[in-house]
């Protein structure tokens, strides 16, 4: 039944109308004189508390500020710090004895007086003996790891502050521009970053295109100094700076299925060139019988690298729940192959209080030159590395969030993660004493982020 | 509010719906608190110091001037210090009404008569209390429609449980189709209205009422005497410039009981009665 409103006219009447129309317009129009500013600034901040099994433990705090121009242009301003302490394996290999390893920790002047002391992580200061003919001398840390223990660097530790800048313009109704800066630094390695990118709706905006690039430059001053790939580990002061570049790019669509669902696919393609060797890990040569550790090599990874993957993302709105699904499939010319599927259900469980449970599967392919240790004697190859994060696993995510309105259109939520990786430790090929031992620990880490948004 | 409270904005930039959600959502929650009967707020102050004089800020003051012209412009018949009959007034259904011992007892704490009003000094006789039930959430409509037109011209309705209000007619410029709950059945459309401009408001009975001997008494109770209005329509749904004017001239519209439609025509007010 559809009724139009219809005047009603008539001769007579009082004229209360016509005096609650001038009282009405009298309150509005105060009002409008002390409106407060409509909110345009709309601040995200949140604390991430990282905990893995007997391993690195990580705090960082995030705030993220975004604020409207006008109609057209927000502008973003973000910082993030973090601070990770801990224990990180080494890439080298358990064994029946104990085993010891030297690192580079400081260079001070020859001749100086030095005490023995302990270093972080348990580890104990050593006069390195300088090469002939220098002005300085090294000392070094030493660590001895028992027997039949995973070994790992308990000196770990690090300190990053990193910001963000970005802009959103739209350029017409349907044409918007993204562009943004980043920087981080740590105590040994130094990233800056650069993207640009456009999207332009179609369909009466239903379907939407976008394209990005993404220009990265990083140089990587570890502490002491850069290792030459597979040369035996030793407490001697390294080689120079080292730099690495990289370019990504992405292509996307976003199409609204129907008036529940939205999905979007999108094609990354990234190529990296430079140094991309992680300078503090190792891989064992091990003998080809017994299989104990002999020397123990600085790992060498190459320098080109090419990464593709294919996302696709989906988001069906219920009643007041939102289903989202995603999967994501990951190549590159290193020889990894990974697929990742993630979902997630929001439960709306009243006006603005929900209940999020969300878990991802995550199964990953080795890279070509990942080895869980090297055979000593026999001929070195071009590539070699044990950091198990190349190696062949998989890990199960599981957890929930829970975002809670607080007074003026704030939020807080609480996410709460338990991650559980499994690798192969024992690999059929492993040869004497490695048979007996793990060389991949199972990885289980604990999250939990607190997140606080508000808008004035 | 207690009520569902949504804002519609035919805008194809996300990022405009998004803002103009939290300013009229931020507006909506800002008024609810600064008026709230149940959590501490400048009515509950108020209310606590019945008997004293308290000083009100501008925006209080301000719905207060505006009370009391509509308690002037009714003949008494809105009466912001009406709250009090809620204590021996129960909508719930039920069959128990109160005996006329009780309501003589209420009515000695209610009438705008009893309170002094000296802008921005108000005071309020021992035992009365003050609620803007009947103007808060149209008021709150209009000033969040306000400040969201203020932010984007895109064309905005904004409805607080009913009580509406549109920036203009949509991007296309037709008309925004509105549903009108029927008044036996909760929840289902009585109707279909098209709204090109202005607010609505409606007042009814819907969901407050109380049977007694068969009869279904509303709960729009006369200040005056207490009791509910006789014969008032189910349901009232006016249009106006804004929905304060809306929901007071709908308001007015049922303390008239029968006469309600005679009122309506003799202000020549858009409406829409249902009895």
């Amino acid at each position: 039944m559809r009724v139009q409103l219809k005047r009603k006219v008539s001769a007579s009447g009082s004229n209360i109308r016509g005096a609650l129309a001038a009282a009405a317009a009298g309150l509005l129009a105060g009002s409008n004189a002390r409106a407060d500013e409509s909110p345009t600034t709309l601040v995200d901040s949140a604390l991430l508390v990282y905990h893995e099994n007997n391993r690195v433990q990580a705090i960082e705090p995030e705030i993220s500020v975004s604020e409207k121009i006008d109609d057209d242009s927000t502008f973003t301003l973000g910082f993030v710090a973090d601070s990770l302490t801990g224990a990180t394996p080494l890439g080298a290999v358990p064994s029946t004895l104990p085993q010891t390893y030297v690192r580079p920790l400081k260079i001070v002047a020859l001749g100086t007086p030095v005490t023995v002391t302990t270093a972080s992580g348990g580890s104990t200061v050593v006069i390195v003996p300088p090469p002939t003919g220098a002005q300085f001398q090294v000392l070094g840390a030493s660590k001895t790891v028992p027997a039949n223990t995973y070994p790992l660097d308990h000196g770990f530790y690090d300190r990053r502050l990193a910001g963000h800048i970005g802009w959103d313009q739209a350029l017409t109704q349907s044409l918007k521009l993204n562009a943004g800066v980043a920087y981080s630094k740590e105590h040994d390695y130094r990233s800056e970053s650069a993207h640009l990118g456009l999207s332009q709706d179609f369909n009466a905006h239903n379907t939407t295109i976008s394209a990005a690039v993404n220009y990265e430059s990083d140089l990587s001053f570890p502490l002491g100094g850069t290792p030459t790939p597979l040369t035996v580990m030793s407490a001697q002061w390294k080689g120079p700076d080292t730099t690495l570049h990289e370019v990504d790019a992405v292509a996307g669509i976003t199409q609204v299925m129907s008036r529940r669902w939205l999905t979007t696919l999108s094609y990354s393609y990234s190529n990296a060139h430079g140094y991309q060797t992680d300078p503090y890990k190792i891989i064992s040569a091990v003998d080809p019988i017994s299989g104990q550790p002999v020397t123990q090599l600085y790992e060498s990874r190459p320098t080109m690298r090419r990464k593709q993957s294919v996302f696709w993302d989906n988001k069906v709105h219920l009643n007041t729940d939102i289903v989202a699904l995603s999967l994501r499939g990951f190549k590159d010319d290193w020889g990894i192959k990974s697929v990742t599927a993630d979902l997630r259900y929001r439960w709306q469980i009243d006006r603005d209080f929900y209940l999020e449970p969300h878990v991802r599967y995550y199964r990953q392919g080795a890279a070509d030159f990942f080895h869980y240790y090297l055979v000593s004697g026999a001929a070195l190859p071009q590539f070699a590395s044990a950091d198990t994060r190349l190696a062949e696993f998989h890990a199960l995510t599981y957890g929930f969030k829970v975002g809670m309105p607080l007074d003026e259109g704030s939020e807080l939520n609480v996410r709460i993660e338990y991650y559980d990786q499994h690798g192969n430790g024992s690999p059929s090929y492993a040869i004497g004493q490695l048979r007996q031992q793990n060389l991949f620990p199972d990885l289980k880490a604990f999250t939990v982020l607190f997140g606080y948004s508000f808008a004035f | 509010m207690a009520s569902p409270c949504a804002v519609l904005v035919d805008t194809p930039d996300k990022t405009v719906g998004e803002r103009v959600g939290q300013i009229v959502k931020l507006e909506a929650m800002r008024i609810e608190a600064k008026f709230s009967r149940y959590r501490p707020s400048v009515v509950t102050s108020i209310n606590e110091n019945a008997g004293k004089p308290i000083e009100v800020d501008e925006e209080t003051a301000d719905l207060i001037d505006y009370a009391v012209t509509c308690h002037r412009l009714s003949g008494g018949l809105f009466d912001i210090t009406s709250g009090a009959l809620r204590r021996v007034w129960k909508f719930d259904g039920d069959k128990r009404l109160p005996t006329h011992a009780r309501v003589r007892d209420v009515l000695r704490v209610i009438g705008w008569h009893r309170v002094s009003w000296n802008r921005p000094t108000l005071k309020l006789a021992a035992g009365m209390e003050i609620d803007f039930g009947g103007i808060g959430k149209e008021y709150a409509v209009d000033r969040a429609l306000t400040m969201a037109k203020d932010f984007s011209p895109a064309p905005i309705l904004v409805n607080f449980g009913g009580d509406l209000r549109v920036s203009g007619p949509r991007q296309d410029k037709s008309a925004w189709h509105v549903a009108i709950e029927d008044v036996e059945r909760a929840g289902a459309a009585g109707g279909m209205l098209e709204l090109s401009s202005g607010a609505l408001a409606t007042s009814g009975d819907t969901y407050r009422y109380v049977m007694g001997s068969g009869v279904r008494y509303g709960h729009v109770l006369n200040p005056k005497t207490g009791w509910p209005v006789a014969d008032a329509p189910r349901s009232v749904t006016v249009h106006a410039a804004t929905c304060s004017e809306a929901g007071l001239l709908a308001k007015l519209a049922l303390l008239r009981g029968a006469e309600a439609e005679e009122f309506l025509k003799a202000e020549t007010v858009r409406a829409w009665c249902i009895r």
